[in-house]
C-alpha cells in the first residue's frame, strides 16, 4: 500500500514518506509518515504540542509518557535565552547529544522542533532588521541575529529547525515591508543552509504574504535550496496551493504555524495537503476550563447532547467545565472518551478543581484535550485512507459549531511573555489573590457575626445564604 | 466528667519496635483504606488535590495517607456535592487513606477575626461575607460526609504563645467538652476514626490535665494540637515530651502541623508517630528543594548551569538515575521555577518523596535499634558536620531522651 518516495538514502536523520498516489500538482489531503532517527514515528496528518519554556504546559514528562500520545513538541528559542545579553544562556551549556531533550527532561521518543519564536508570538515593539529579529524573553525584548540563531541550532541540534523568518507577528506589513520580508528570509535561510551540518533537518518558513510577493524566495526554495531543506513551515496555510509544483518541494512534509482557531480550520488545511499542525487552541481551551468534546467525523451516538438535542441541532466543540451544573456529575468529561482523565476522574472533580483554582484542573484538562485532538487526527487519517474525507468534513460541519465556546475560566497567572502590554491604563491581567478583610460588596456591619447562635445554626455551615 | 461508653475503633495499631534509648516507636497502623507505617509524614492535599499532582503521582511518592482540609471542602465543593459524589475518596480518585482536620485551625490561621463561643466558631464567609457558625456537630457531620479514614475533633485553638492563662484554660476545657459533643455526633465510628486533640498551650500542667481527660474518652487515636504556632522550639519539645509520657502506648500519636525535617526526627525521638505540614509542598512552589544537606533555593542564579539532579542519591521520580528516570536537573527547575506549573509539580514530587523517605529511614533505624546513630548522622549531614551549627533546642530535647548529639 505504501509507495514511499525514493528518498530513503538521504544522508539526513529525517525521512518523510507519502502514502498513496502522489501528484505534485494536485491539492488534496495526504497521508504520510515522518521518521526521525531515535524518535517515535509520526503518522500524518498529526500535530506537535506547543511548549512554553520547554514544557507542554501543566504536563510533567512522566504524564506526557503515561497519558498522552503526543509525538513531538514545538519549542521556541526565545523561551531559553533571557540571559543572552549578559552571558551564555544555560541551555547552551547543557551536556548531551540532544540538549533540548536533556535540558527539558522531554521523553526521548518525542520529536523536537525549534523555532525562534513562540506560537502564537507576542508582537515586538521594534521591527526586524536586515540581520536580526526581535524576540521576547521572560525578561523583555531582545535582538536575535541570524548569525547567533545559526549557532544556537548548531549547538542544540533540534530534530527539526525552523530558520529565522521576517514575520511581522500581530501587525500587517506595509507595502515597503512586504518585498523586504521575502528578501530577508531568503537570505537568512540561505545563510543557515550554507553553514549547517548535513544531519540537521531544516523546515523552510513560508511567509504570511501572497505568493507573488515572495515569488523569488519560493522559486529559490524549489530550485537551488531544495536539497538543503527537509520540510516547509507555513505561517499561512493559504499559500499551500500556490507553492511551485515541483516534485522535490511537494514531497516535503508541511508544518502549519498558522494558529488554526477551530477543528474546521484544521480540516480545511488538511484538505489542502497540510501534514503536521501546531494548535494553540488546545492550550487556550485547557486554561479557559473547557473540555474539548468534538469527534471526527461525527459524535458518538449516545452522546447525551445528541440524544437530547432536537434533530438538526448543532453541538458545541467543548464543554465549559467550570459550570456549576457539573458539581455532582460522575460522568466522564466526554462520552466514551478513553483518556486518563475520563477513565479515572469525573466532571465533579474537574469542576471542583477549577472552582478551587487548583493546578491539577489544568493538568487533567490538558491530558483530555490533547487526547481529543490526537483522536481527531487518527480519525482524519482513517477517513482520508477510506476516501470519504470530503463528505466527512461536510458532516462534521453540520454536526458541530464552527468555533470554540467562550472563555470563562480565570486560568493560571499570566506571565509577561504570554502577552504584550498595551501601554498605560491597561487593566490588570491577573486578579489579586487577596483583598482587605471585611471589604465585602454588600457592606456588613461587623467583622464577626453577632446573630444568635440559633439563627446561624439554621443557615448551616458553609452554605451560602440566599440574598 | 470522664466518658462513659467505650468507643468503637476502625483502626488497628500494631507496635513493631521501640527504640531502646529514646521514646521513638515503629508501628503499623491499619486504617480502612489500608496499612501505613509509622512514624509517618502526611502531605497536605488541602482542596482534594496535592498541588498539581495526579493521585497516581502522589501514590508513586509512596504516600498512603494524605490530608484534606474540612474547612476548604466544606466551602468547595460543599457538603451537598460531597454527599452526591460519595465522599472525598471518590471526588479525588484516591484509593488510599485520608485524614481530615476539623476546620477549627483554619478559623484561627485564615480568619483572624473569628469569634469562639461555647456553641462553636463564628465567622464571616471569606467568599461573600455570609455569617457562619461552625459547631462540633457541623464539623463531624462534614467529616462524616467526606468519609475520611481519620477525622479530628473540633477544638478551641489558641496560639500557644498567648499570655492569657485564663483563656488558655477555658480553651482546653472547652476542647474537652467539644470532644464529648463530637463523640456523640459521630455517625460512623466503625468506619472512621475520631482523634481527640490535646490542648493546653505551653502550660505543662494544663497539658497533663487535658491528656488525662481526653485519654479517658478512649478515642482510637490522639493528636497533640495548638503547636507550631511560633512558640520556642524548646517549649514545643517539652509539651510533646510531656504529652507522650501520659498517652497510652498502643494508640497512634499525631502532632499537628509539624514538617521541618529536624522537627520530625526530634519529635519521633520524643515519642510521636504522625505529622503533617504544608511546608514541603508550599516551599516546592517557591522553587525550594528539601535535601539531606538542607533546603536548596533553586531560584538562586547559582543553579542555572547546574546539570546535576535535584539531590544526588535521591530515589524520587525526578532524581533517580537509570531506568524510569526523568533526568530533571537543578538547571531545569531553575528555568521553570515560579514561571511554569510543571516546575512546581516536579519539586512537589521531590519534596514529598524526601519527607516520606526520611520517615522510612527513621523507621528502619528504630526497628534495627540504631535510631540514636541515625540522629547523629542526620544532624551531621544537615549542618555539614559542624556541631556548632546544631540548634540548641534539638540538642537539649534529645538529651532528655538519652541522645547527646555533641558526643
Amino acid at each position: 500500500m505504501a509507495t514511499a518516495l525514493e528518498n530513503l538514502e538521504e544522508p539526513r536523520g529525517l525521512f518523510f514518506d507519502i502514502f498513496g498516489s502522489f501528484d505534485p500538482s494536485s491539492v488534496t489531503p495526504r497521508l504520510g509518515r515522518l521518521r526521525v532517527k531515535g524518535r517515535q514515528e509520526l503518522e500524518t496528518p498529526n500535530f506537535f504540542a506547543i511548549s512554553s519554556r520547554g514544557v507542554v504546559p501543566h504536563l510533567t514528562p512522566d504524564v506526557i509518557s503515561a497519558s498522552t500520545t503526543i509525538g513531538g513538541v514545538h519549542m521556541a528559542l526565545e523561551d531559553f535565552i533571557e540571559r543572552a545579553t549578559i552571558g551564555t544562556p544555560p541551555i547552551m551549556n547543557c551536556p548531551g547529544s540532544s540538549p533540548l531533550h536533556t535540558f527539558t527532561a522531554l521523553p526521548r521518543s518525542l520529536i523536537t522542533v525549534l523555532a525562534p519564536r513562540r506560537t502564537p508570538a507576542v508582537s515586538a515593539p521594534k521591527g526586524n532588521s536586515n540581520t536580526a529579529i526581535s524576540v521576547f524573553t521572560s525578561t523583555g525584548f531582545q535582538v536575535l541575529s541570524n548569525k547567533s540563531y545559526i549557532s544556537y541550532i548548531a549547538k542544540l541540534h533540534p530534530d527539526i529547525a525552523i530558520p529565522l523568518a521576517d514575520v511581522p507577528h500581530g501587525s500587517n506589513p506595509g507595502t515597503k515591508r512586504v518585498p523586504k520580508m521575502g528578501d530577508r528570509t531568503q537570505e537568512w535561510v540561505t545563510e543557515l543552509l550554507n553553514s549547517k551540518n548535513d544531519e540537521q533537518a531544516v523546515f523552510a518558513p513560508i511567509l504570511p504574504i501572497d505568493s507573488l510577493s515572495q515569488y523569488e524566495y519560493l522559486n529559490q526554495l524549489a530550485d537551488e535550496l531544495t536539497d538543503g531543506i527537509s520540510g516547509l513551515a507555513f505561517y499561512d496555510s493559504n499559500l499551500l496551493p500556490d507553492m511551485p509544483a515541483t516534485t522535490s518541494l511537494s514531497r516535503l512534509p508541511r508544518l502549519s504555524l498558522d494558529e488554526p482557531s477551530s477543528p474546521r480550520q484544521i480540516l480545511r488545511q488538511v484538505s489542502l495537503g497540510m501534514d503536521i499542525f501546531t494548535i494553540p487552541f488546545i492550550g487556550f481551551a485547557t486554561e479557559a476550563g473547557i473540555a474539548l468534546t468534538f469527534r471526527f467525523p461525527r459524535p458518538v451516538l449516545d452522546e447525551p447532547a445528541v440524544l437530547d438535542g432536537v434533530v438538526g441541532s448543532v453541538l458545541p466543540l467543548g464543554i465549559n467545565m467550570s459550570s456549576k451544573s457539573h458539581t455532582a456529575s460522575l460522568k466522564p468529561l466526554s462520552t466514551a472518551c478513553t483518556c486518563y482523565t475520563c477513565t479515572t476522574h469525573h466532571r465533579a472533580f474537574v469542576q471542583h478543581l477549577l472552582s478551587a483554582d487548583e493546578m491539577l484542573s489544568w493538568t487533567l484538562l490538558q491530558i483530555h484535550n490533547s487526547h481529543v485532538v490526537s483522536e481527531f487526527f487518527t480519525s482524519i487519517r482513517e477517513c482520508v485512507r477510506r476516501g470519504t474525507f470530503e463528505a466527512d468534513c461536510d458532516e462534521f460541519a453540520r454536526a458541530y459549531e464552527s468555533e470554540l465556546p467562550e472563555k470563562s475560566g480565570q486560568g493560571p497567572r499570566v506571565r509577561g511573555y504570554h502577552f504584550k502590554s498595551e501601554g498605560p491604563g491597561e487593566s490588570k491581567k491577573n486578579k489579586a489573590a487577596w483583598g482587605n478583610l471585611g471589604n465585602f460588596e454588600h457592606g456588613i456591619s461587623g467583622l464577626v457575626p453577632d446573630e444568635p447562635a440559633g439563627t446561624l445554626e439554621d443557615k448551616g455551615f458553609a452554605k451560602k445564604a440566599d440574598t | 466528667m470522664a466518658a462513659a461508653k467505650p468507643m468503637p475503633s476502625a483502626l488497628d495499631f500494631e507496635l513493631e519496635a521501640r527504640c531502646s534509648t529514646t521514646k521513638a516507636r515503629a508501628a503499623i497502623l491499619t486504617l480502612p483504606h489500608g496499612p501505613v507505617q509509622l512514624p509517618l509524614f502526611m502531605p497536605v492535599a488541602t482542596q482534594a488535590s496535592l498541588k498539581g499532582l495526579t493521585p497516581e503521582q502522589l501514590e508513586a511518592t509512596g504516600c498512603r495517607l494524605c490530608l484534606n482540609n474540612t474547612y476548604h471542602l466544606g466551602l468547595k465543593p460543599g457538603q451537598e456535592a460531597l454527599e452526591a459524589v460519595g465522599g472525598a475518596h471518590k471526588l479525588q480518585g484516591w484509593k488510599h487513606n485520608i485524614l481530615t482536620d476539623s476546620g477549627g485551625f483554619q478559623m484561627v490561621s485564615l480568619l483572624k477575626l473569628a469569634n469562639i463561643t461555647e456553641e462553636g466558631v463564628r465567622f464571616l464567609s471569606p467568599h461573600d461575607g455570609t455569617p457562619m457558625l461552625l459547631t462540633p456537630e457541623h464539623s463531624i457531620a462534614l467529616q462524616n460526609t467526606i468519609g475520611s479514614d481519620i477525622i479530628m475533633q473540633l477544638d478551641d485553638v489558641l496560639v500557644t504563645t498567648s499570655p492569657d492563662t485564663k483563656r488558655m484554660r477555658e480553651a482546653m476545657e472547652r476542647s474537652v467538652r467539644w470532644l464529648d459533643r463530637c463523640i456523640s455526633a459521630h455517625k460512623n465510628p466503625t468506619t472512621q476514626n475520631l482523634f481527640c486533640i490535646i490542648q493546653g498551650g505551653l502550660d505543662l500542667e494544663m497539658r497533663e490535665e487535658c491528656c488525662r481527660e481526653m485519654v479517658a474518652r478512649d478515642t482510637p487515636g490522639i493528636a497533640i494540637g495548638g503547636l507550631s504556632g511560633g512558640e520556642a522550639k524548646a517549649d514545643y519539645c517539652r509539651v510533646v515530651n510531656t504529652c507522650t509520657g501520659l498517652l497510652p502506648e498502643l494508640k497512634p500519636r499525631y502532632v499537628m502541623g509539624i514538617g521541618y525535617p529536624e522537627d520530625l526526627v526530634v519529635s519521633v525521638a520524643l515519642g510521636a508517630d504522625m505529622f503533617d505540614c504544608v511546608w514541603p509542598t508550599r516551599t516546592a512552589r517557591f522553587g525550594d528543594a528539601i535535601t539531606k544537606h538542607g533546603v536548596l533555593k533553586l531560584r538562586n542564579a547559582s543553579y542555572r548551569n547546574d546539570f546535576g539532579p535535584v539531590e544526588e542519591g535521591c530515589g524520587c521520580l525526578c532524581c533517580r538515575q537509570g531506568k524510569g528516570s526523568l533526568g530533571v536537573t537543578r538547571a531545569f527547575v531553575h528555568h521553570l521555577a515560579a514561571k511554569e506549573t510543571v516546575g512546581a509539580h516536579l519539586l512537589t514530587i521531590h519534596n514529598v518523596w524526601y519527607q516520606l523517605a526520611l520517615m522510612k529511614s527513621v523507621r528502619e533505624s528504630i526497628i534495627e535499634d540504631r535510631f540514636p546513630a541515625f540522629l547523629k548522622h542526620f544532624f551531621s549531614d544537615l549542618h555539614g558536620g559542624d556541631k556548632a551549627k546544631y540548634p540548641d533546642w534539638a540538642v537539649e530535647a534529645l538529651r532528655t531522651v538519652g541522645v547527646d548529639l555533641m558526643l
